[in-house]
Parts: structure tokens; sequence; C-alpha cells
């Protein structure tokens, strides 16, 4: 019977229509997503392989999921069928069991969505085959992984999926009830991704995920790319876990479908509800008197108005009486709940940084509301437009409304009213959700007109979005194809952005970005945002007089008819309407291009890449040709924050340092800028290239070696219009900041330009390169890293401003003056400094201290002040720290300077720190157990004063080390000694995880740290533990020594400059030959000690103490720079602990009963310890020192044997 | 089809299918004719659309509610979108329209709770706001209980007295009740319009009626015009239409409308038939 019914299902399936398209829409998703490049869903990276095992594990587990979205239409169609087509009474009459009934029905949904993951499995395979993908990055067809994937993933997500729709489906007997239940479910899915931003809450997010994708993830979060490209997640742990835990939960599903079932033709009845159904049965009138027939009807004589008022009543009630609707029905309420979860679960785990959270800022709640509340608005806005223009008929009032005297744009008009109405109840709601989250954290200083800003601005653009559902939905004249347009219109808008089509003027509702900051607001980039929204206003309005035209009434919608009907419509006013705003349209239309494709030119993202592949196509054979460098710089920069205006007059002293003579001049300088004067030696040029911005000069007289010679320039930057991809960020009302890099001529090619992914580069016919300089490169040695321009210069600048702001550059202020209303300041370095500036301006408060005769001062946003006494606390412990370990501070001055968040990084310039106001000066730091990320970036930029601004590593590989491996390292100590070790383990593991996990987005090969090719994933997260390590084998005092001594050596010189060569050099010269394979390990190859703690007891001795057995696995593996990975010998000196702990105590509160170095040498070891009291945990390294892929093994509770 | 409709109830009679709907719905300008005029009171209906909705009160056939919103709240909300925008005068509208259709004592009740009866009244006060002209009711009392359909057609007796109200329905009974005046349409043709009195007189003496067994009803059928055959306590009772005295146990009765009215669907039946059979 249940094969019988099977069958059946089957038959009906292949039938359909629409299973068919379902069919080719996932089985073209699975083939693009294996064989386009610009179709790039979770696809591999670097150098995995586009069909590894685990890319292909991974994508089809996000494929069973998000094939949810169509496949309900068969899972929910199937369960519901009987019901919907009133065939259910024929069925339950039948001597059919429940059992196969049920079973049939839920079997046929689920093969209905296997089918579609089968086609989509398929349509993987196929792209892999396609001859124009690189054949460097395709494996061979990886059949285990499709197997895998199948059974241990997408065949229980599918039952998982089925059950819980077929459940919804035989409760609620809604179509739409379900469909909000699939909603539901991947919002859930996606927001239980957000839980791993927490290193504590990652397994919780591992279970809960339904997909399994979350547990797959925690499994090879720490894989390198070889390992993708060869194995298969194992299927134990968290992952068995996973899969036990929500194939329980679907059979319990199942089970409570089969219970709650109810063969009658009513879902399930809320009992409150039948109580109220029952009590208005009840109280209905027995039976009205008849009228009799002698009565006459008398009705009050009323007017039929038609004026102005009247239509205005007509619209305002029609728009309250949908809103109204709208805002009670489920849907609505169950969209914005869910939105409301998603904002509490950002608000809750988004946003930190090492677990630290930012304060609530108005702006940041902003964001939250719209990155949260984006899906479900998408979702409303298209089905609210649906509901509400099919609202009469659906109702079957339409036929006697239509037959009103009601002019059709009433209900047009109504209808989008309350859509605008719901798109702004659901930011209403997310704005007071945060707002009481604001104020639920003590937060008071809350925006409520930037509230309204902002949820205006971002309403807008869902408001055009609604006028387009509205159109298709009118257009179209049937619901189900109104939808259908949608859905096609915003996957097309998804998928043109990955095919580079990506300007304004033919993406429906485009408009640019419009960042704001707390510093300078919405800034010029509302100005162009404005103006592309009113573009596709006027479209929008075109559309709604087109949807007026064939707006649905009357009772026929055959084409034939609703032409004639809207040729009838087609009078004055809504022709006039047609023609203003297409008129609107294409004026708009004009403006906007002659600012993005004439003022400014236009360069879709494929062009960008084609063009850097040029540039080096062109100039790379100039790599090595010599260039003067920089002695002295004196620039006079005019800033105009309000016109957005620059102006530089600049001048340089160049000497060639080489040995030869120079005979060209080439120079670089972004082809935004205008160049107005460009002044040195007699010459002629040679070759101007516009678009790179790369000139070549030819000297008459070529620069002899030891030469000088002047070099001046007058350089103007103004804004032209704005371009499709927003304006820059450098120059704007307030917190313009901008470096030398930018605005200044350069010389000599930049490899900075160059195209970096390996693939990109194979599909331009570019060679692979080297990243960086060989270690041993003697050109590289030359130069420093920062720049090969200069080496340590001289500074002068004169700074101009307007006069409401303060204009700052690195240097001492000399002078300060006011002159034609503009404020001037006159910096110049004392001390010899890298040619390496930056500018800024703003309108700050200023904080003020002193450390010894060095000024600190803290420029920030009049209302970012909570963290400043923080970073001047710190920056006075870090230079005591660094001048009493390292040497002393060359400058008299420190300042930190908060520039817009547009971008978030904080750097170090010469005793001058621009500090992005994302990063430090709102995190919260009120908890007392927070990381104080705040103290550690301020004390990593102090560091840079010594590790970048006295001693710069050359041009070749392993440079990063050197200024920010030590950076990190010193940071590290001034750090500790602030919050103690225990903080220290935390932040540390958040840097283990981060260097793990991004080993695998490696783009060319993975170094070690002392070869490192400004690899930040290397130089930053592993160098901060490679150095912890380090200090812990060999001393803190011992370590700060050797630096202090490197910093003799090597502070202030160049060139030659030193490179990690002659700091391991000195290293192993100052230290003990038995650390040296060690030191070797952590700096000169790839090594991990994977350490685990397997058993530990304890038996009380009569003394009172305790003894404890311990025994620890140690394996010590090393790897290439693709991640293939070699055992070695184990030989290592390691931490080995036992603690105690209180009862209910937290880590916090471990109290260190033994902890001491022990050489392992065995993979297995078994030791012997006594300790006085009751341990509660044992372990090997236990705090996580050395650089270990499962970090949460090392320790052990101890089990108390008798 | 051509009707000349004056003021008073108007019923118009027809099977299923006849076309009585999309007559209806054209004269209520929801749909579009292939040819042909409507003139109500000297306005043509399909040039002047706009003008002609504001004399109108149509109640559909399917005509459906809101289920959660009061008849109170309803009514007002169709009465604002009909124009009558004035808040006083709605209100006393809507509480006259509710009196009048007997809803007034369930204005706060949901829509959603009223039975057919009470919600076809509705639909008539609905229709009836801003004094229509012409009032036009789609199949009002299919599905209502005798008791409901009563009070219903009382109803629109009243409102007959002084406005052009079209009934269509396909239950005699409404008709012969009610209208003054009717038509019977069949296969989108009208087959005989004027006083239901008329017609009947000139069937008068013409009908005969006889009590037969089952098998007995395939002979007649060929031997006579057979109008209609019911069943009465389980045997058929069969009306034939015969000039004079068939014989056979017939005995003459009473012509009634319905006798009209199955008479012209026979004719239409036997106008088709030949066709077919040629």
């Amino acid at each position: 019977m249940l094969r019988h019914i099977l069958s059946f299902e089957g038959r009906l399936l292949l039938r359909n229509g629409v299973f068919w398209i379902v069919l080719a829409v996932f089985g073209l998703f699975g083939f693009a997503s294996m064989a386009s490049d610009n179709v790039s869903f979770g696809g591999g990276v670097g150098n995995i392989m586009r069909n590894a095992p685990a890319v292909v594990v991974s994508l089809l587990c996000a494929f069973s999921v998000l094939s949810v979205l169509l496949s309900t239409i068969f899972v929910a169609g199937i369960a519901l069928r009987d019901f919907e087509q009133r065939t259910a009474e024929l069925f339950f009459a039948t001597p059919l069991r429940k059992r196969d009934y049920l079973l049939g029905r839920f079997g046929g949904g689920f093969l209905a969505s296997l089918a579609i993951m089968l086609v989509i499995a398929f349509g993987l395979w196929l792209g892999s085959l396609m001859p124009w993908l690189d054949p460097e990055r395709l494996g061979p067809t990886p059949w285990s992984a499709y197997a895998w994937a199948f059974a241990v993933l997408v065949v229980p997500n599918l039952l998982f999926l089925s059950a819980l729709l077929f459940l919804l489906a035989t409760l609620t007997r809604s179509m739409l009830y379900t469909y909000i239940g699939a909603i539901a479910f991947i919002v859930l899915w996606t927001v239980s991704s957000s839980l791993t931003s927490d290193l504590d809450t990652r397994w919780i997010a591992a279970l809960v995920d339904p997909s399994g994708g979350a547990a797959v993830d925690e499994h090879i979060r720490y894989w390198s790319s070889a390992q993708y490209n060869t194995q298969l997640p194992q299927l134990g742990g968290l992952l068995l876990g996973n899969r036990l835990l929500w194939l329980g939960v679907s059979a319990l599903l199942l089970a409570a479908a089969f219970r709650l079932f109810r063969a009658d033709r009513e879902g399930l009845v809320l009992r409150r509800r039948k109580g109220a159904a029952a009590a208005a049965a009840a109280t209905a009138p027995a039976a009205l008197p008849p009228l009799a027939g002698s009565a006459r009807l008398r009705l009050p004589a009323v007017g039929l108005r038609e004026g102005l008022a009247a239509r205005w009543t007509q619209y305002r009630r029609l728009a309250a009486f949908d809103l109204r609707a709208s805002l009670l029905g489920a849907p609505f309420l169950v969209m914005l709940l869910l939105g409301l979860l998603v904002i509490l679960v950002a608000l809750m785990f988004g946003d930190n940084i090492y677990g630290t959270e930012l304060y609530p800022v108005t702006r940041q709640m902003l964001g939250t509301i719209r990155a949260s509340m984006s899906l479900f608005l998408v979702v409303v806005v298209t089905f609210y437009a649906g509901e509400l223009v099919w609202r009469e008929r659906g109702a079957r009032v339409a036929e006697a409304t239509d037959a009103y005297a009601l002019p059709d744009w009433i209900p047009l008009a109504s209808k989008l009213t309350a859509l605008a109405g719901l798109v702004l109840a659901m930011y209403l709601g997310g704005a007071l959700f945060t707002l009481a989250w604001q104020l639920g954290h003590g937060f008071t200083a809350i925006e409520p007109l930037l509230y309204l800003k902002g949820i205006v601005l971002d309403a807008l653009g869902f408001m055009l979005m609604a006028a387009l559902a509205v159109f298709l939905q009118a257009v179209s004249g049937n619901k189900f194809i109104g939808y259908l347009l949608m859905i096609v219109f915003l996957v097309a808008q998804a998928a043109k952005g990955m095919l580079h089509f990506d300007h304004l003027l033919y993406s429906y509702n485009a408009t640019t970005p419009l960042p704001y900051s707390d510093m300078n607001g919405y800034g010029h980039f509302l100005g162009a945002h404005l103006t592309v929204r009113a573009y596709w206003a006027a479209l929008a309005v075109a559309l709604l007089a087109v949807a007026l035209l064939f707006w649905p009434r009357g009772t026929s919608l055959h084409w034939r008819d609703r032409l004639r009907q809207a040729r009838a419509r087609l009078r004055a006013p809504v022709a006039a309407t047609l023609a203003a705003s297409l008129l609107a349209f294409a004026g708009l239309g004009g403006w906007i291009f002659y600012n993005t494709n004439i003022r400014n030119e236009y360069v879709p993202g494929d062009l960008a890449k084609e063009r850097a592949a040029d540039y080096e196509k062109r100039y790379r054979q100039y790599k090595d040709l010599p260039q003067p460098r920089i002695a002295s710089i004196r620039a006079d920069v005019d800033i105009f924050p309000e016109e957005r205006r620059l102006q530089i007059r600049g001048h340089y002293r160049l000497e060639n340092r080489g040995d030869a003579p120079i005979r060209d001049l080439h120079v670089r300088l972004s082809p935004d800028y205008e160049v107005r004067r460009m002044e040195f030696g007699p010459h002629t040029v040679v070759d101007a290239d516009k678009v790179h911005g790369y000139t070549i000069y030819r000297l008459e007289t070529p620069l002899a070696p030891g030469a000088a010679m002047d070099f001046e320039y007058e350089i103007a930057a103004r804004p032209n219009g704005f371009t499709v991809g927003g304006t820059d960020t450098q120059l704007v009302y307030n917190g313009s900041f901008f470096n030398n890099y930018a605005v200044l001529p350069q010389f000599g090619y930049s490899e900075r330009a160059q195209l970096q992914d390996r693939n990109d580069r194979r599909k331009h016919g570019l060679p692979e390169l080297p990243r960086m300089n060989p270690i041993d490169d003697p050109a590289g040695r030359n130069a420093n890293y920062l720049t090969t321009n200069g080496d340590w210069v001289d500074f002068e600048t004169v700074v101009s401003t307007s006069s409401g702001q303060v204009a700052l550059a690195p240097g001492y202020l000399q002078r300060e003056w006011e002159e034609n209303g503009r404020r001037y300041y006159h910096y110049k370095s004392e001390a010899r400094v890298l040619p390496f500036f930056s500018w800024l301006s703003a309108d700050w408060k200023v904080a003020r201290d002193r450390w010894n005769d060095v000024a600190i001062e803290v420029y920030h946003h009049p209302t970012h002040a909570w963290n400043v006494p923080r970073m001047i606390d710190a920056t006075k412990k870090s230079l005591d720290y660094f001048s009493r370990n390292f040497s002393p501070y060359q400058f008299r001055q420190f300042r930190i300077l908060e520039f817009p968040g547009y971008q978030t990084f904080a750097q170090a310039f010469a005793g001058t720190i621009p500090y992005s106001e994302s990063i430090g000066f709102i995190a919260d730091l009120r908890d007392p157990d927070a990381i104080d990320y705040v103290f550690y970036v301020t004390a990593h930029e102090a560091a840079h004063q010594w590790w970048a601004h006295q001693v710069i590593g050359a041009d070749v590989q392993g440079a990063t080390m050197l200024s920010e491996s030590l950076a990190q390292y010193s940071a590290l100590m001034v750090m500790e000694k602030e919050y103690g070790p225990r903080q220290m383990r935390r932040f540390l593991r958040y840097e283990l995880d981060r260097y793990l996990g991004n080993r695998a987005t490696e783009r060319v090969q993975e170094l070690p740290l002392a070869l490192n090719e400004n690899q930040q994933y290397i130089h930053y997260r592993k160098g901060s533990v490679v150095f912890y390590a380090l200090r812990d084998a060999i001393g803190e005092e011992r370590l700060n020594a050797i630096l202090a001594e490197f910093l003799r050596q090597w502070a202030f010189k160049g060139p030659p400059y030193p490179t990690t060569r002659d700091f391991l050099d000195l290293l192993y010269a100052r230290t003990e030959p038995e650390h040296h394979p060690f030191i070797r390990d952590l700096f000169e190859r790839i090594v991990f000690w994977n350490h685990r703690a397997t058993v530990a007891e304890a038996r009380k001795r009569e003394d009172g103490k305790y003894a404890v057995t311990l025994t620890v696995q140690a394996e010590k593996v090393s790897t290439d720079g693709k991640g293939k990975e070699t055992q070695e010998p184990v030989d290592v000196m390691v931490d080995i602990g036992v603690f105690a702990r209180p009862p209910g105590g937290s880590e916090a509160d471990e109290k260190v009963l033994y902890l001491a170095k022990h050489r392992l040498t065995q993979a297995e070891t078994t030791l012997e310890l006594v300790v006085d009291e009751l341990p509660y945990e044992a372990g090997v390294d236990p705090y996580n020192k050395l650089i270990d892929r499962a970090s949460g093994d090392n320790r052990k509770k101890v089990t108390v044997v008798q | 089809m051509s009707l000349d409709i004056p003021r008073g109830m108007f019923g118009l009679l027809g099977p299923n299918g006849a076309g009585k709907s999309t007559l209806m719905r054209t004269i209520a300008t929801l749909q579009e004719p292939d040819s042909g005029s409507i003139t109500l009171d000297g306005l043509d209906v399909l040039a002047n659309k706009e003008q002609a909705r504001k004399r109108l009160g149509y109640l559909p056939q399917d005509f459906g509610v809101y289920p959660k919103v009061s008849a109170e709240a309803m009514l007002d909300h169709f009465a604002v979108l009909k124009g009558v925008t004035a808040r006083g005068e709605r209100r006393e509208l809507v509480q006259a329209l509710l009196q009048q259709v007997n809803l007034w004592n369930v204005r706060k009740r949901k829509l959603g709770t009223f039975s057919g009866g009470m919600r076809q009244r509705f639909g008539i006060a609905q229709a009836l706001i801003g004094q229509p002209s012409l009032a036009i009711v789609d199949e009002p009392t299919a599905g209502l209980d005798p008791e409901e359909r009563n009070r219903f057609l009382n109803l629109l007796a009243e409102i007959g007295e002084n406005t052009v109200v079209i009934l269509s329905t396909h239950i005699v009974e409404d008709v012969t009740d009610l209208c003054p005046r009717m038509a019977i349409i069949a296969a989108g043709q009208v087959r005989l319009a004027g006083e239901p009195r008329e017609a009947i007189r000139s069937l008068e003496g013409r009908i005969w009626r006889k009590r037969v067994e089952k098998e007995e009803l395939d002979r007649l059928v060929h031997e006579h015009a057979v109008l209609s055959s019911r069943l009465v306590a389980g045997k058929p009772v069969v009306h034939v239409l015969a000039d004079s005295d068939p014989g056979d146990g017939f005995a003459a009765v009473p012509a009634s409308l319905e006798d009209v009215y199955f008479g012209e669907l026979r004719q239409v039946a036997l106008a088709s038939a030949p066709a077919k059979a040629a």
C-alpha cells in the first residue's frame, strides 16, 4: 500500500511543471557554483581545489538547507493537498491505514526534496567538468565526498526539514504558516552562525545548527588547504553528536505529526478560539422577527462626495484599514519577531573584538537593525505586496467594491502606503528594541534624531522595492506570477553583482553607499546617495503609473480586456505623471551618468583587475630600476574640508644613493590628482600613462652617484561629482585622513598594486611571483619594507585647514596661526623618521597628560570620551615598559587621533597614531573580565615607535616580524603586567584560533614566521603565540635584553636594513643550544604540538597529600607551505600543571598546585605527581602556550580513586 | 438580448450558466460586453462607468467579507469607499442600514461569525449605501434557509418600492413572490420578458399533472411535453403541457411560473436537440 502511495506521489511530481522548474533552477545553481568564477558560493579559495572534498561537503550541506526555500512547495503541498482539494474526506473514508497514508505523504515530500538535492549534486559534478575551468584548481571527482555528504548531512537534513514542514503543514493546514516556519528555520540557521564569533560558544553553535554545517566547520576549521583537498571530516565528536541530536529531533517531529494528525478537515483548533466560536454561536439571536412587508425602507439622504477632501479621506481610510489588518496578521508579526530575535543575537554575540562588546552607540544599533531586518523586510515587502494588492479578491469583496465609484488610484496608493507602513513598523520595532537594549545597558547617550534619519534613509530602499512589487503584482494580474517575478528580480539582483554588472544605472534600487560616522555624520555621501535614490524613485513613480493603468478591476483579467482598459485609463493625469516621471528618470540618469562615467571613470571590478594586470605587464620590468631616494620632505598641505579639496605644494630633496647614474625618473601619482606643477632639473617626458598614473621622465643630465637634486610639485585634488562605488573616504567634512603614499608623488614600480590572487593572475596570464623579495635579496636589503623611496628623512609640513578644525601631522608643532580665516600649523620632525606620514583634519576635543617629559594627547570626537583615560594609561605604561626594557623613546610627544570609522585600524606614524572610531573609542570595557583590547591596541601602536620607527626591516621576507610580531610581543608584556597571565591566556586563545583558522585561506603558501610575506595571520596571530612561547622558554628578562641589543645594533640604521636573519642570529647567540631546536621550530618552520591529557587520577595518601597520575599524549607535526604534514619525533619542554578549584568556582578562581616544565620524548607519557590539596584539573601545556590544534583537550578533570 | 427594466423588482430567471451573472456584472461595470449598450436613466453606462457606479448598488453572487472585522466597522469602511466621507452622515447611514437589514443588534460582531442569511443582509446593506437608483442582486437566496430567505425577500421587496432592483435567481418562487416583472434567459438569450402574471395566464388551462410510477416516466417523456417531474413522497409527479386534456389519468392544475420557466427551458432544449441530430 505504502509503495503504491509513494509511486502515486512520484507520478504526480513528475507531471508537475513547477517541480521541473525548481529542479532546473537548483541544478543550474549547483552547476554555477562549481563552474563559474563569478558565482562564489562557499567555494574553495586560494589553494583549495574547486571540487575539494571538504568544499563539496560544505556546498551540499548549505544547499540542503537552502533548497527548503523551494522544496517547501512540494513537501507542504503534498501534505496539504488532500485538504486543499477537499479530497481528504474521500481518503479518510477509505480503509487506508493512517500510518500508510501519512508515511506516504511524508515520503512523497521527502523524495521531492531528495530529488532536488540529487540534481544539485549532479549540477556540481557537471560544473566541475567544464573545459574553461583552471585545471590546476580541480582535483579528481571526490565521489566519496558526495556519498559522505549525502549519508551524513543531506539525507538527515532533508529528513529533519521534511519532518518539520510536514508537522507544520499538518498542524496549521496552511501553506503560509508552513512557509513562515521554513523561513524561520533558515533564519535560526543563519543566526546560529553568529554564535561562532565567540570562542566559548562555538561548541553550542556546532550542536544547535540543525544542518550540521557548523559542526563540520568546527572539525575542519584549522585545516590546511592540503587537508581540504584530500580529507573528509571525521564522523565523531561534535559532528556525531549533532547528527544524532537532529535525527532524534526528526523522529520526534514525525511522531508528533502522526499523533497530532486529525482526519477531519479542520486543522489544529486552539482551545481558546474554539471557545470563542462557541460563545459567538450562543449569542446569535435565535430568530429575528421577520420584517413585516409593510415597513417602509427609510434611509437618511447622504451625498456621495468626490472632491479632493473626500478622496483624501478614502485614501487615508483604506490605507489605515489595510495597514491595520497587515500589522495584526500573523506573518508580519512572525517576521517582526524573527527580526527582533536576529537583532538580539547580533547584539549579544556580534560586533565583538576578542569577545569584548562595543558601547551600544546609536550608529551601531542602526547598523544592527539594518543587517538583521533586511532579509525579513524583503520577505514582508514581497509577500504583503501580493497580499494587499489581491486582498479584496482574496476576501471575495472585490466584486462589490470594484463597482463602487472609487478611482483606481486610491486602492493603489493605499496599498503602497500600507506597505510603506509595514516597512516603517519593522524599523520602528527594531529601533524600540535596540533603544531598550541601550537603556538596559545603562547607555543613555541616545540620538533620537539619528534614529529617525537612519530609519528613513534605510526605509527608502524598501519603499522603492515595494513599488516594484506592487507594480509586478498589478501588471502580472496574478498573485503567484507576481511573486515569481519578484523572486526572479531578487535573484537577478544577486547574480549581476557576481558578474561585475555593478553600475547603478541599470540596477533597480541600487544606490551609492552611505556610511555613517559619529564624527562625520552622513557626510558628503548623502548627496550622491539621495540622487541615485531619486533616480530610482522616478522610475518607481513611472512603474506605479503603469500599475495604475493595469490595476485589476472587474471580473475579467484577460490581457485583451486589460489592454483595452489600460488604453481607456490613459487619460491626462496618468499620462502626465508617466511622462514627467520618465523625464525625471532620464534626467537624473543623465546626471548620474555624467558623474559616474564622464566626470569620473567607471571601472567595473573585472576591468580593475585587468588594469592591475596591465600595470604589471607594462612596468614590472622597472622593478629594480634604481631611483633616487628622498632625503627630505617639505610639504605645505591646504585642506578645505567643506569643499573636500586639497592643495599641496611640496619639495623633495632626492639623492642618488646607488653607484650608477640615474637617467630616468619614474613618477607615480594617482591619476585622480591634478598635477599643477612638477619641477626638477631639465627633462623630457618619455611616457605619460594617465590610466595607471605612471610617468617616465628622462633627465637631461643623469643624476650621478652621490649627487642630489630638488623635486618640486604642486598637486590639487578636488571631488568631481561621485562614482559608482561612492566617493573616497579620505577627504571628508570632518575627519579627513590621508597619507603621503596616497597624495604625494612616489618613484618607481610598486609591487603593492599587483594582482595578488594566484587564480586572478593565471586568468590574466601573469606568472606566479614571490610576494616579497627573498630574504637574501641584496636589492631588498637596501630598502626598508615601508617604502623603497627613502630611508630616514627630515620632514616638515605646514598644514592648514578651515577655522573650525585642527590639522595634524607627525612632527612637533613649531608655530600655529590664523590667516584669511584659516588655521595654519607648522610641524617639523626632530628625530629622523621614515618617509611615512599622514595628515588629519577634524574638530576634536583634546585630552592631555604627560609621561616624564613626553606630552600625551588624545584628539577624540567629543562624545567618544569613554576610553580616553585608558588610552592614556596604556600609553604611559607602554612608554615606561619599552623605554626601560628596550631603548629610550625618541620623541617628546605621543598623540592619538581619532578618525571616522570608514576603516577599522589604528596605524602608527612617528609619534602620531590615527585610531579608528570603530575600534577603541567605543569599546565597552565596563566589565572587568572583558579583554581590554583598547589597552592592547594602544600598546601595540606605541610599540611600533620602537618596532618600525626605530628599527625597520629590509624589504624582504620576514620584515613584518620585526615590526608587527615584536609590537605584538611588546604589547602582550605591557598587558600582562596590567591584567595578569590569565587574561593573556584568553587573549592568546583568540590569537591561536585566528592563526589556525586563517591558514586555509592562504592564497599562495604558508611560510614560517621569520619568512612571512606580510601575511597578517602569521605576523600578528602566530607572532603573538610564538613570542609568548619564546619568552616562556628563555625568560622575559633575557628576551628583552636581546631585543635591546638588537635595537642598539640597528636603530635608525639602514640601508642596509636588518632582516629576521640578523635577529635570529642574535637570538641563537644569546641562548643556550638546548633552546635552539625549539626556536627553530617556532621561527623557521611550521610546527604543531598536539598535546592531550588522557588520564588524570588522584589518590589521597595517608599524609593527606594527593598522588596524581597523569597520562599525556604528545605529537609533533611539521607541515610544508601547502599543508602537507609530516610526523616528527617528540622532544619538547612543556608545562605540566595540576590545579585546584573551590567548589562551584570557575577557572578564574583556580589555584596552581603544581606547574613545572617537563621534557616529553614519548608519544605517551605517564607522570606521577604529588600535590598538597584535592586537585580539580590536571594537564599538559595547560595554558596553551604552544601551537596546538586541539587546545581544548590539554586539561582533564581529575578523578579521585580510592 | 434586449431588456427594458422599469422601477421595481425585476426578476432574472435562468438556469446555471445561462449568462445571468455575466449580464449582471456587465451592468455593474465589472465586465465589458463584446457589443451592445446599457442605459441607466439616460446615462450610457459603458461610456460613463464612473457616473454609473455612483448610481449602482451591487450584491455579487459570491460576496465575501473580512472575517475579523465587525459589521459596523465594515459597513462604515464600505461607506467611505463609496463616497460617504462626511462623518456624521455616514454614522447615521450606517445605523439606519444596519437597523433596516436587522443587523443592528449584532453590529459589533465579527463578520466571520455571521450566518449565510446575515451575511447576505449585510451584503444588501452595502449595496444600498448612497441610495442607488439601480440595485443588482445576484442569486442572493442560494444557500439560505427558508426563514432567512423569507426575511431577505421582504427586504428586497421594500427596496424595490423606490428603486430598480434586478434580482437574478434560479429559484422560480423568488420571482413569483416578488417581482412584478421578469425575464427568463437561457443559453445567453432572453426567452421571455414581461409580467409573471401574464406569462402564467398564457399557460392557464394547459398544464396537467399526474402522479406516476417510476417505470412510466420514460414513456411519458416520449409521449407528452413533459415540463417537469418531481418526487412527491417518493413517487414522481409529472407536469405536462397540452392544449387539451391528455387523458391517461392527467388532471388539470393551475399554471404556475415554474411551468412557464420549465416550458421555456424545454423549448431551448428542443431547439438545440435537432441541431445536434443534424
